[in-house]
């Protein structure tokens, strides 16, 4: 397959302000006119049903878990990510397959499995990492709720029977997994403490040190504006016509 | 069949403009003491809730089927509202009229000929403009306006199998579409006008097309 398009990923702990900043980034780029497309995991219309159920009935162990999510961004894949790196666009996908390996792995899912199942999906041109200190990032999920989701705190593995103490264990091993990841240069850490602005400087500074957009071509003003202007109006009193066409 | 109203036609692929050149041309033609009236298709009492409530059923239909519900919806408004409208002397804008129907079933190996002969007995257009526009040119305006999500599978061709991707689908498909839109136009002396020029622009060219048609109606503004 030849690689077309620019593939950008966002990963990182729940509350570490990576959707925030992928959204940014997102704005950023459309703003300079570029043909970018944003999407999210966990947000095929298939799959969010099934999930649901095997969520509430506790029916999900760590395979069929590890598949279900693997459909969904397959889904995800072929409706939303492809085509669009197919036409040469910019893709900014909030979550990637990192996440099935942090997390899957976390609930013991062999990570050649995982990368087999996922193996469809290319590297990306980057992948950003958001790194928060676990403590952080916990607090910032935990803090002010009186209780965790069963499967967002990893009660399905039997740690312990504490629900936070639960979560505090699993984002410990995804944290583990993500460090690998940096280790091994398939995602590049990016320090996501400080404000909203002073990370958002970081992501572009990064952004631009890793990708070359030279290569994508920006839509035109007036296919941009398309929308808007399907709404335009024209007073009639004062036309004298638009100028020479060609 | 003689009538005092004039018939204008605008045609086009969707995302072109059409509705947006509609409106403006009406617009302009009242602000000149044109009664105008715009009809269009999936529009018409009888047939257009069922067409828009089930779009992507009426997509799965066999093209034969499909034709005969477009041509029953155009048949609908063209007796109530066309014909009576131009015998009282309206110019009754069509933001598409039969060549949209014939040409998506045509690229879809549709018999047109057959389907031209469903049109046989209508108003002729007293003018046809065709918009047109590059298919990447239509894909950046719902990329960068709506979302991906807008692009519909019929839209697309991907019934058509012509590519696994909805994006590779809808450049061939509208490439496809493009052709034979200008050859049908070219074949009815329509006026083809490319959408990449300015709003403003494009509306002129459209004027220029529909003024001779109307010219001897025209109000002007100014004139207290």
């Amino acid at each position: 397959m030849s690689k077309k398009g620019i593939l950008v990923a966002v990963e990182g702990m729940d509350g570490s302000g990576k959707s925030t900043q992928a959204k940014l980034l997102y704005h950023w780029l459309r703003a300079k006119g570029l043909p970018v497309y944003h999407t999210e995991w966990n947000s095929s219309k298939i799959v969010k049903e099934a999930t649901k159920i095997g969520k509430n009935t506790r029916r999900l162990l760590p395979i069929t878990f590890h598949m279900i999510h693997a459909a969904d961004f397959a889904d995800r894949w072929a409706q939303q990510i492809e085509p669009v790196l197919e036409i040469g666009g910019i893709v900014i996908c909030d979550r990637y397959k990192y996440t099935a390996m942090a997390r899957d792995g976390s609930r013991d899912v062999p990570q050649g499995v995982i990368e087999a199942t996922y193996s469809f999906a290319r590297e990306p041109d980057l992948t950003l990492y958001f790194d928060v200190p676990v403590d952080i990032s916990f607090d910032r999920i935990a803090k002010g709720r009186p209780k965790l989701k069963f499967y967002e705190a990893g009660m399905d593995m039997a740690w312990t029977p504490d629900p936070f103490e639960s979560y505090r264990i699993f984002q410990g091993k995804v944290s583990e997994i993500y460090a690998g990841l940096v280790e091994s240069d398939r995602i590049v850490r990016l320090d996501a403490q400080g404000t909203v602005a002073e990370v958002q400087s970081r992501v572009r500074e990064v952004f631009d040190n890793h990708i070359d957009l030279s290569s994508i071509e920006i839509i035109d003003h007036s296919d941009r504006l398309a929308q808007n202007l399907s709404e335009s109006d024209i007073d009639w009193l004062t036309y004298s016509g638009g100028g020479d066409g060609e | 069949m003689s009538h005092p109203g004039k018939l204008i036609v605008i045609e086009g692929p969707d995302h072109v403009g059409r509705t947006l050149h509609a409106r403006l041309l009406s617009a302009r033609l009242k602000a000149n003491g044109i009664a105008t009236h715009t009809i269009g298709l999936a529009r018409s009492e009888l047939m257009g809730p069922l067409v828009k409530s089930h779009t992507a059923d009426i997509h799965q239909l066999n093209w034969r089927t499909r034709s005969l519900l477009y041509a029953t919806d155009l048949h609908d408004q063209i007796k109530h509202e066309v014909e009576p409208l131009l015998n009282a002397g309206f110019v009754v804008i069509a933001d598409r009229y039969t060549l949209t129907p014939r040409i998506r079933e045509q690229v879809r190996g549709g018999d047109g000929k057959w389907i031209s002969a469903l049109y046989s007995d209508i108003p002729e257009p007293d003018a046809v403009v065709v918009l047109h526009a590059g298919p990447r040119r239509l894909l950046n305006r719902i990329m960068f306006g709506e979302r991906l999500e807008a692009l519909n599978h019929f839209e697309a061709g991907m019934d058509l199998a012509l590519s696994t991707s909805i994006t590779s689908s809808f450049l061939q498909y509208q490439k496809m579409l493009r052709q034979q839109f200008q050859d049908a136009g070219k074949k009815i002396g329509a006026t083809l006008i490319p959408t990449r020029l300015t709003v403003e622009q494009v509306h002129d060219k459209i004027w220029d097309s529909v003024n001779p048609v109307v010219e001897g109606m025209l109000q002007p503004i100014s004139e207290n």
